[in-house]
């Protein structure tokens, strides 16, 4: 008898949830968003912080996030240029929102943003930069900047100060290959537009960010002397082996292991790299450290280049349109951005204004905190540099990706290389691609 | 009646490889970004092609291409497959041993090769350099990167076109070896006198195929180097992906594809030409 009646509720309980699971789910309407690459343990973040914890506080949406890999950006544009695609877009940097936005593929996000108080929430620089003919399309995900890390205990071991002029840099970097070790690590074997860092670190700290920004705004030909300048420089430093003999073999992230190893001694690199630290430093008893890469003597302090990875849009046909809102807004929360920046350091410095109220975990390296208050600070005084991902349009930018290794290899002068790009960023600004560039 | 039996494979066809190939022609005479509207340019597109050095250079890289790959692995294969025909013993273990690469992704071989042999950190040629040898990674060099790419897709092909060589050589009539034998034709004789005339038609057409292949190729420069560096190793399908999705300008993407085409055409031709002669004979 028991067991008639113990057959019998199971079945009940079966049938039940059975015919009651997807009346839920139909309830839920669903998000759709595509991520890029993220590595199994940072998918693991994705999925703990960022959709259980919002479908948990949104009970009428049902968040997904599809991991599309490094082509993302391709499949996003054939998917919305089709109609189809998610409901948050998830571009690779500003450069991309205005085309899109010019065709009509985004929704104009000032609703969201006056009901969400992003206006108030938000760095107001970081707007500007997402707005198109005076439109919100687009919130910057993330903002990094680059500076040079360094082997803190190769540099305590021969004695050596942190340079603070260029001078300085290159008196170092030549007793470095007295002492047969590589000055900057650095490689681009599976990600060339590496190149295009160096290329930032030259422009702001030589060229300096008021010619830069002159340049973004169509003020000052790219061909002018600061640039040739800046160029130079930096084809010296490639012409005197201070990138060493394996660039073109050696990953970004086998660059910074080279680093740890002490056959580099510095690392011109992206914040994004602080994630790198606890395997190649933290693990090995070894101590990195980070500071402004040093700036020619007539513009003074170490410049930040502003950089901006990623942009959260909302499609034109999207599906659900509050509820792709309501997921960007839970992504500029006070609560992700704790949560997130405990766990997995330099893709989630989203541009809140406010940072008051904000629990990062104590395991989170000073240097990164203190490098990141320094970024919104010069954020905030206008005194931020350009990183040539964020603000130069497609085609110039790709130009001079490769177009730095023809100067290197000898293939061209830096005359004509800036000749090129100078022609290229016209034509490009001509046909309305040039990001916004927010004024100084 | 019958004719209908073609309709599917038709419509197939013309919705895949007719349709997307006229909007690519189409596409060759506007200026696009792939996102907004195209506006129509008529030649400029061409005329850009016409005067960008890195064109010249896919192109070139794209000819000299054709040309390893005309000879070395055929030659390789060729030479491979009469050894298997001739020494019978152990020549299933060799057909399987030379054919192994073929079935391994591009892009598993192109990692191992950049991270196991070429890297000076990780591979083979970063041992030899810790042994003091002066070796280098070709796929950095300028003047090697191209070289060392076919290199990893010549490891990948030649195999396959022994094994397709020999399955050809297999069908020569025994009767003509034998009789070549008894005549006291040596290795080469009996190679250019009955073997090589045997398998001709199949030595052909791997020969076109080789042509339309190597103005395909794009998987191995792609992973192995992007084109770099410094446009080194660029040929016409990397110029054409990178114009379309990193300068955004599909218009010039598809002026480069129609050359590519142009090429496969050729080779096209060739191969129907030479496929109607032989019906003929």
């Amino acid at each position: 008898m028991e067991r008639r009646v113990f057959l019998k509720t199971s079945l009940a309980l079966t049938a039940g949830t059975v015919l009651t699971s997807p009346l839920l789910a139909q309830s839920k309407q669903p998000v759709s968003w595509w991520y890029e690459t993220a590595t199994p343990a940072n998918q693991r973040h994705i999925q703990e912080l960022i959709i259980d914890k919002f479908n948990e506080q949104h009970p009428e949406y049902n968040l997904t996030v599809d991991y599309r890999g490094g082509e993302l950006d391709k499949q996003m544009r054939v998917a919305l240029l089709s109609g189809t695609g998610p409901d948050v877009v998830y571009t690779a940097g500003p450069s991309y929102v205005a085309p899109m936005a010019q065709a009509g593929q985004l929704l104009a996000l000032d609703d969201y943003a006056e009901k969400y108080g992003w206006n108030d929430r938000i760095l107001p620089v970081f707007l500007e930069m997402g707005r198109y003919e005076g439109t919100l399309y687009a919130l910057p995900k993330t903002y990094e900047t680059l500076g040079l890390f360094y082997n803190k205990s190769l540099f305590d071991e021969h004695g050596w100060a942190t340079p603070t002029t260029i001078a300085e840099l290159e008196t170092l970097a030549d007793k470095m290959l007295e002492a047969n070790i590589v000055p900057f690590s650095a490689g681009n074997a599976q990600w060339r537009p590496a190149n295009e860092h160096y290329v930032t670190i030259a422009l702001n700290s030589i060229a300096g960010p008021e010619n830069v920004h002159k340049a973004l705004t169509g003020e000052l030909p790219w061909t002018a002397e600061p640039f040739v300048a800046a160029i130079t420089k930096l084809n010296d430093w490639w012409q005197k082996g201070y990138f060493g003999r394996n660039y073109f073999s050696l990953t970004i992230e086998q660059a910074f292991a080279e680093m740890a190893s002490g056959r580099a001694g510095m690392h011109p690199g992206g914040t994004w790299q602080f994630q790198h630290l606890p395997t190649y430093f933290t693990s090995q008893n070894l101590e990195a450290g980070f500071v402004g890469f040093p700036s020619a003597d007539e513009i003074g302090d170490p410049i930040f280049p502003l950089g901006v990875g990623s942009t959260f849009s909302i499609a034109a046909q999207a599906q659900n349109p509050d509820g792709a809102a309501a997921v960007i807004d839970y992504v500029f929360s006070d609560e992700l951005y704790g949560a997130m920046n405990s766990v997995w350091q330099g893709e989630w410095n989203t541009p809140l204004r406010d940072l008051s109220k904000v629990e990062i975990s104590g395991e989170v390296s000073p240097v990164y905190s203190a490098t990141m208050e320094e970024l919104a600070k010069s954020v905030d005084e206008s005194e931020y540099g350009y990183t040539t991902w964020t603000f130069m349009p497609p085609a110039t930018n790709t130009y001079l990706v490769s177009g730095i290794e023809e100067v290197w290899l000898g293939r061209t002068t830096v005359e004509d290389f800036l000749a090129q790009l100078d022609s290229r960023f016209r034509q490009e600004m001509a046909e309305g691609k040039v990001p916004a560039i927010p004024a100084r | 009646m019958h004719r209908l039996y073609v309709v599917p494979t038709l419509i197939i066809n013309v919705v895949i490889i007719l349709l997307p190939a006229m909007l690519t022609i189409a596409l060759a005479f506007f200026r696009w970004d792939g996102i907004t509207a195209p506006s129509f340019v008529g030649l400029q597109n061409f005329r850009e092609l016409w005067a960008d050095n890195v064109f010249w250079t896919a192109l070139t890289n794209n000819i000299i291409w054709t040309a390893i790959f005309l000879t070395l692995p055929i030659a390789m294969g060729l030479l491979a497959a009469t050894m298997l025909l001739i020494a019978r013993r152990g020549s299933l273990f060799f057909q399987v041993i030379y054919f192994l690469p073929m079935i391994i992704a591009t892009a598993i071989i192109a990692r191992i090769w950049q991270g196991m042999i070429y890297s000076p950190v990780s591979g083979i040629n970063g041992l030899l350099q810790r042994f003091g040898l002066p070796t280098y990674d070709p796929l950095t060099q300028p003047s090697t990167a191209l070289l060392g790419i076919a290199t990893v897709d010549l490891w990948h092909w030649w195999g396959f076109l022994c094994v397709i060589f020999f399955a050809a050589l297999r069908q020569v009539p025994q009767e003509h070896i034998e009789a070549a034998r008894i005549e006291g034709a040596n290795f080469w004789q009996m190679m250019r006198y009955v073997l090589l005339p045997a398998i001709r038609p199949t030595i052909t057409l791997m020969m076109i195929m080789t042509v339309i292949w190597s103005f395909l190729v794009f998987d191995f420069v792609y992973i192995l180097t992007q084109g770099g560096p410094a446009f080194s190793s660029e040929v016409l399908s990397t110029m054409a992906y990178r114009s379309a999705f990193y300068d955004l300008a599909v218009g010039k993407a598809a002026a480069v594809a129609i050359v590519i085409s142009l090429f496969g055409l050729a080779a096209t031709a060739f191969y129907i030409q030479a496929q109607a002669r032989e019906f003929e004979e």
